[in-house]
């Protein structure tokens, strides 16, 4: 049973028909291209398929369609298009927080949700707020220095 | 084809698809999006028809009713730890949830109807003496959740009715000292090894006049009994530290973990003494660390 699902993604209205079950992540990656949105577990345990659903961090892995309609949706290729997200991403590549990269979409999801709500964060509350986001290069030291730069650097973009 | 996913579009109909169809409401998904996921590419499969039920409005909102609060089922676990409505040891639990990602997704309906054993929120709700309010096309009802959990991912919710809210009676007067410990391994997204929540309550002569403790993956069902509560009440706070064996021994009788219980029983002792111990030497501070 497929059903026709309206919703904003990255500042666009979008409308996909498909089962309200399909998962979120599948749907953005397979059907609308966007593929900086990983999965890693699918089980909500890594944070490699963060995005922003009205604001908020959410991993797409767990979300059905059908929980999207009317939502607006960020996902990295919309975030990056954005002062603050063009902030984060130099932020990441001056501080060396990128490795193998894979992890890092959904990093600066969270660093964005954590800016959002906290615009100069201290170490221990960074390191909280990337606590539901996996790497297995870097052992987080340069993620954290990285997004304390950008606290530093976008003073008053968040 | 039978139809295998519903989205209502108000309580009405979602309460007439529950007793039609008896599809099960799915809200966060963070449980059960996951238990029935079939890997990349592929629509999760449910053994019994769903309906997505985040979006409807009735589930939501946090209020104080006539001095007892009230949480929408559909409330996420952010929602309740950032209200200044919600009692403190529940909001604890549900700021100890997973990570920020999780706890804007996973809601109170969900961790209470899945009843797990295991479950973070039902262990404050089951001290404060909380109650579901349960609707179904023929009415409403309200049960305690004592009631409600009946066993191991077994609840006393009919196959017609959906959980509308939890209702958190005031609590007069006030608790003296609060405890809430989550064991976890990975803070983030660990479910709970165990669980403890307490709270005494000492009158201005010294007398306790309340005690409570709840427990969290120690048994196939959270833990509480109010006659081993008893054995501590009514009693000078001072005549604690004697009474103390007795009734670490008859707490330690509700528990039933199947899996490291000596780590099990010996921490919940542990936590416990370590609670009433501390609240005898009568600290400024209301919650115990």
């Amino acid at each position: 049973m497929v059903r026709e699902i309206q919703f904003r993604l990255n500042g666009k209205d979008v409308s996909v028909i498909c089962d309200p079950l399909k998962r979120l992540l599948d749907v953005l990656r397979e059907d609308l291209g966007m593929v900086g949105t990983k999965e890693a577990c699918g089980e909500g345990e890594c944070g490699a398929c963060s995005v922003l659903r009205d604001g908020a961090i959410v991993t797409t892995c767990m979300i059905p369609m059908g929980a999207v309609q009317g939502c607006e949706i960020t996902t990295i290729e919309g975030l990056r298009e954005t002062e603050r997200g063009k902030c984060l991403i130099e932020a990441f590549a001056d501080g060396g927080a990128v490795q193998c990269g894979f992890c890092i979409p959904g990093m600066v999801i969270a660093a964005e949700s954590l800016l959002a709500s906290n615009p100069h964060p201290t170490n221990e509350q960074i390191r909280h707020g990337i606590s539901g986001n996996l790497c297995r290069c870097t052992g987080y030291d340069l993620i954290v220095d990285s997004i304390r730069l950008a606290s530093e650097r976008g003073n008053g973009l968040w | 084809m039978v139809e295998t996913s519903y989205i209502p579009k108000d309580l009405e109909e979602a309460l007439r698809l529950r007793k039609e169809t008896g599809a099960k409401p799915i809200a966060g998904g963070t449980d059960l999006m996951v238990a029935h996921r079939r890997g990349t590419g592929v629509v999760p499969k449910f053994p019994w028809p769903v309906m997505i039920v985040s979006q409807l409005a009735v589930f939501k909102g946090i209020r104080l009713e006539d001095g007892e609060v009230s949480i929408g089922a559909g409330c996420t676990c952010h929602e309740i730890e950032v209200s200044e409505l919600v009692p403190w040891p529940v909001r604890m639990a549900a700021s100890l949830m997973g990570a920020q990602s999780l706890r804007n997704l996973a809601t109170i309906g969900g961790n209470v109807c899945n009843a797990s054993p295991k479950a973070d929120l039902p262990v404050p709700l089951l001290m404060l003496d909380a109650r579901l309010e349960l609707a179904s096309v023929s009415g409403i009802r309200q049960i305690s959740l004592n009631d409600f959990l009946v066993g191991p991912k077994k609840t006393a919710l009919r196959d017609d009715e959906l959980l509308m809210r939890v209702i958190i009676p005031a609590v007069n007067p006030a608790f003296t000292y609060l405890w809430y410990r989550k064991i976890g391994t990975r803070r983030a997204n660990a479910i709970s090894k165990l669980s403890l929540c307490a709270a005494i309550t000492i009158d201005t002569e010294g007398m306790v006049t309340d005690f409570r403790s709840a427990s969290g993956a120690a048994g196939p069902r959270i833990a509480r009994n109010r006659m081993v509560e008893e054995m501590l009440i009514g009693i000078p706070i001072t005549d604690i530290e004697e009474r103390l064996p007795a009734f670490l021994d008859a707490y330690d009788g509700i528990l039933a973990p199947q899996a490291m219980p000596e780590y099990r029983r010996s921490s919940t002792r542990r936590m416990l003494e370590h609670f009433l111990r501390t609240a005898v030497t009568r600290p400024a501070h209301g919650i115990i660390e």
